[in-house]
């Protein structure tokens, strides 16, 4: 696989149970700083997070975006469901929210980026296809990539039927095809599932080995 | 409260709440002004939206398409002439 270099990162956890954020990592504490009211308004705060992240690693619109989440915006698809249910019309709003790209569209307005976009979904492996995503993205020229790994809060329904890390969070990283910092992996272990909250834990140095078999390795 | 200025106030707090302008006060939408594009800057979502608030709130039935709809759509004062002709609740 083409080799990975970590050039920056940012990490947002707005309940810091156990977690934290290093100072020169963190974003502004009311997320949405990144974009204009009328277009901030169509997000919530995790949306509006991974907005702010996006505009601090690519602040010049110039490369490749990745966003992952396993559940994406399970709060307002529950509330549809439920209106549905109801027979209620559904906000046209929300239902054009409803969509995994959905904040990164909201972004590339809001920023006038226009390189690829991706979003993806991969029950657990989010962090394993987001470094196989970035380093096609690398293979294919582009100097650098930043991909952003995020969950919202867990509506209670679901609460015994999902893995979820408990409560919102977000993590960026810039990926360049060289640097200082070198993401080494050990493929003969098989992966976990990491959250964003458990890349941020790896990111700061508290956990030397993520999902495994992920290490940070200066050059 | 004079009736109509009631209703101007209910309009624009409907507006507020259902398009969830959170940096925007009744006092800040003007009754002439264009509601979308220029003006106070709603998008064609934001018009689906409304329309759906009036037939929740007044009963009121528009069609999307219709020439009709965006002129009921152009400013407060012309939804409010909307409202005040064809509300049913």
């Amino acid at each position: 696989m083409q080799p990975l270099y970590l050039e920056d990162w940012r990490g947002w956890l707005p309940s810091e149970r156990g977690h934290t954020v290093p100072r020169q990592r963190q974003i502004d504490a009311r997320p949405g700083t990144s974009l204009p009211p009328m277009l901030r308004r169509r997000l919530d705060e995790p949306g509006r997070a991974v907005c702010d992240l996006l505009a601090a690693l690519d602040p010049e619109a110039r490369h490749p975006l990745i966003h992952a989440s396993r559940h994406g915006d399970t709060r307002h698809t529950l509330a549809m469901l439920e209106e549905l249910i109801a027979g209620a019309p559904l906000s046209p709003t929300r239902f054009s929210m409803s969509v995994h790209n959905a904040v990164l569209g909201v972004h590339s307005i809001a920023r006038q980026h226009h390189r690829p976009l991706q979003a993806l979904g991969a029950c657990g492996q989010e962090f394993e296809a987001l470094m196989t995503e970035a380093a096609g993205y690398l293979a294919e020229g582009h100097s650098a990539v930043v991909v952003v790994f995020a969950e919202g809060p867990l509506p209670e329904a679901y609460a015994d039927h999902a893995t979820h890390p408990g409560h919102p969070c977000a993590v960026g990283l810039r990926l360049a095809r060289s640097g200082e910092t070198r993401l080494s992996l050990d493929a003969t272990q098989s992966t976990a599932a990491p959250t964003p909250a458990t890349v941020i834990d790896w990111l700061a140095g508290r956990t030397p080995l993520l999902a495994r078999r992920w290490r940070l390795e200066a050059v | 409260m004079h009736e109509t200025q009631q209703l101007s106030l209910d309009l624009k707090r409907l507006i507020i709440e259902t398009l969830e302008l959170e940096d925007i006060t009744p006092e800040d939408i003007e009754e002439q002004a264009p509601l979308f594009g220029e003006g106070l800057g709603l998008d064609s979502i934001d018009a689906l939206e409304l329309g759906l608030a009036l037939q929740k709130r007044y009963g009121i039935k528009l069609d999307a398409e219709s020439e009709e709809t965006r002129r009921h759509f152009a400013s407060l004062a012309a939804l409010q002439s909307l409202v005040e002709a064809r509300r049913v609740a």
